[in-house]
């Protein structure tokens, strides 16, 4: 079983009807819980408060976001990365963001205190946000100020990333730690935004060793992405034995996601959801914390999530959607929904070049092995 | 970018007449791989770390040891750059002459060093790799305007280029990279499509044609 944490105030962090990252999608996945019978009384948590954003971002930048969240006008803006296409000012942005923040730290709070042993936070995973600079859709870097709170609890806390982007804000805010180990499988930065997240990318210092990022080629499909993490994720966490298991799990490199060109289907994400509550148990004590992220079409984010949500809650999942919550929901849907939870098999037809790109995400995966091996054994 | 602007200041710098046994000890000590050598008050050659370990080799036909001057082992006459030089032409004589690095002259005064690092770092930073950014690679036609359709296409989305870069390709076609500060590079790219814009990159998902 696992403790959900959301209150409908999450519902706040919304940069308007154009945006992709939309608060819809959330509501969405709730209703859908509900139409298949489960009662399900997440656990709302308090805003984070100021100090404890502080405990990861710069004051000037908080202060900048503060004011925009009062409808000041604060010309340096674009400075912190605010005021852009991807990260539209709002009016209640920092409180809309410390709702999620809040959710994470609350998360992390029931597995310091023992109350709980998995958690699903759902909403946040905002992991491109940095110390001093909004980017990509993130404000505040939930998953940073949860795993630095359970840092300075005395854990250490190992961070797995398989949202299709690279999770460049909590790497780079903990590139320096060795209480941290940061896992990133992404779309490669050679082709996708933010442009980071190569293998040679190893954390600094005495934390050399403990920033790892597996990129894929675009366009890879299930099985190259599920060899990649077979190779290295087990690895690394077994090396690193955490006391906790962080999970930022976007649904974006779903093959259907308008923003990336990864091939997963809802089967990939499923037997990934299995893997990872395994490895929670086998390597992080049982502890696992798992938040969302991105993923940008209504009806893949509902499937998939509706399977993470009821893989962690140990659910059957059903064949089929509910027919009248897809009713309900079809202006966002979109008219050609089947009405399977999972895709179809197969989910499109073979993708061109496919040998080439196993080849590469082998050598990919086989150069990092090579230079982990020298701080694994 | 001028070469003051991505040169090392101030300079470490050894004297003709020190022994090779000192310069191997501030290679070691400092992490270079060059030194300017002075002698009067002048710049007179560089040592670099290679001249060092040829010199001292039992490979070389004549071979010299840890007590022999500097200037018997350094490169001589040096090739300099002025403070004011575009960096560009500053690596074009560092590739043309293949050598790792430019004392910077301010008149007699050796004021910074400019080393292939820096080049790599100017590269870096011209390409815009050093932000949270995505890639958009366009083919332009080589005619007037072409680029500015294109950046103007971009302004009226508000999306803010971090740089640009392009090339020539054949056929009269320009390759343009760009890396601009979005997120949403598919729907972008969708809409330069729909305006006859030819996208390399991101190309569209086999998938949904």
């Amino acid at each position: 079983m696992a403790a959900l944490i959301h209150r409908p105030d999450y519902a706040r962090y919304d940069f308007g009807p154009e945006h992709p990252f939309t608060p819809a999608r959330l509501s969405m996945l709730l209703d859908l819980m509900r139409e298949l019978g489960h009662d399900l009384q997440p656990l709302a948590a308090p805003a984070a408060t100021r100090e404890e954003i502080l405990s990861i971002h710069d004051e000037a930048y908080v202060e900048v976001i503060e004011a925009l969240d009062r409808g000041e006008a604060r010309p340096d803006a674009e400075r912190f990365g605010l005021g852009t296409p991807d990260n539209p000012i709002f009016p209640g942005m920092d409180l809309a963001a410390r709702w999620l923040v809040g959710g994470a730290l609350h998360g992390a709070r029931l597995l310091m205190e023992g109350t709980e042993q998995r958690v699903l936070q759902l909403g946040g995973g905002l992991h491109h946000a940095q110390r001093s600079h909004a980017a990509g859709f993130c404000l505040y870097n939930d998953l940073a100020v949860a795993i630095q709170a359970m840092v300075d609890h005395g854990w250490h806390v190992a961070y797995l990333d398989i949202d299709l982007h690279h999770g460049d804000g909590v790497q780079n805010l903990f590139y320096d730690s060795d209480r941290v180990l940061t896992v990133s499988l992404h779309e490669s930065g050679h082709y996708l935004y933010p442009g980071t997240g190569h293998i040679q990318e190893l954390g600094s210092g005495s934390a050399r060793g403990f920033s790892l990022n597996v990129p894929m080629e675009p366009f890879s499909e299930a099985e190259d992405y599920l060899e990649a993490f077979d190779a290295v994720v087990p690895q690394a966490l077994a090396w690193f034995s955490p006391q906790v298991l962080v999970v930022q799990a976007g649904a974006d490199a779903h093959f259907a996601d308008p923003l990336g060109d990864l091939a997963l289907t809802t089967q990939t994400f499923q037997a990934l959801y299995q893997r990872i509550l395994t490895l929670a148990q086998r390597h992080a004590q049982g502890r696992l914390l798992v938040t969302l992220g991105g993923g940008y079409e209504a009806q893949v984010v509902a499937r998939v999530w509706a399977i993470l949500m009821l893989t962690m809650l140990e659910l059957p999942l059903p064949e089929e959607l509910p027919a009248p919550w897809m009713a309900r929901w079809q202006h966002l849907l979109g008219p050609d929904l089947s009405p399977h939870l999972h895709d179809p098999v197969p989910a499109y037809p073979p993708l061109p070049g496919r040998e080439v790109r196993s080849r590469h995400n082998r050598d990919t995966v086989s150069r990092l092995l090579d230079t982990m091996s020298r701080y694994w054994f | 970018m001028l070469v003051r602007e991505r040169m090392q200041s101030p300079v470490t710098t050894i004297p003709a007449e020190a022994s090779l046994q000192e310069a191997c000890h501030l290679f070691q000590s400092l992490g270079f791989r060059h030194l300017p050598v002075m002698e009067g008050g002048r710049l007179v050659g560089v040592l670099t770390d290679r001249d060092l370990r040829w010199a001292t080799s039992s490979l070389c036909p004549t071979p010299r040891g840890s007590t022999d001057f500097v200037r018997t082992a350094m490169s001589s006459p040096p090739f300099t750059a002025d403070p004011l030089d575009p960096v560009e032409d500053a690596a074009r004589i560092m590739r043309e002459h293949k050598i790792g690095c430019l004392p910077v002259m301010d008149g007699p005064e050796v004021v910074g060093i400019l080393t292939g690092m820096d080049i790599l770092d100017a590269l870096i930073l011209l390409t815009g790799v050093t932000q949270p950014s995505s890639r958009l690679e366009v083919a332009l036609a080589d005619r007037p305007g072409e680029l500015a359709r294109l950046t103007a296409f971009l302004a009226a989305r508000q999306i803010n280029i971090h740089s640009i870069l392009t090339y020539p390709a054949p056929d009269q076609v320009v390759h343009t990279v760009l890396r601009v500060g979005s997120n949403q590079m598919r729907p972008l790219a969708e809409d330069l499509l729909k305006s006859d814009f030819n996208v390399l990159w991101p190309p569209p998902k086999p998938w949904q044609h």
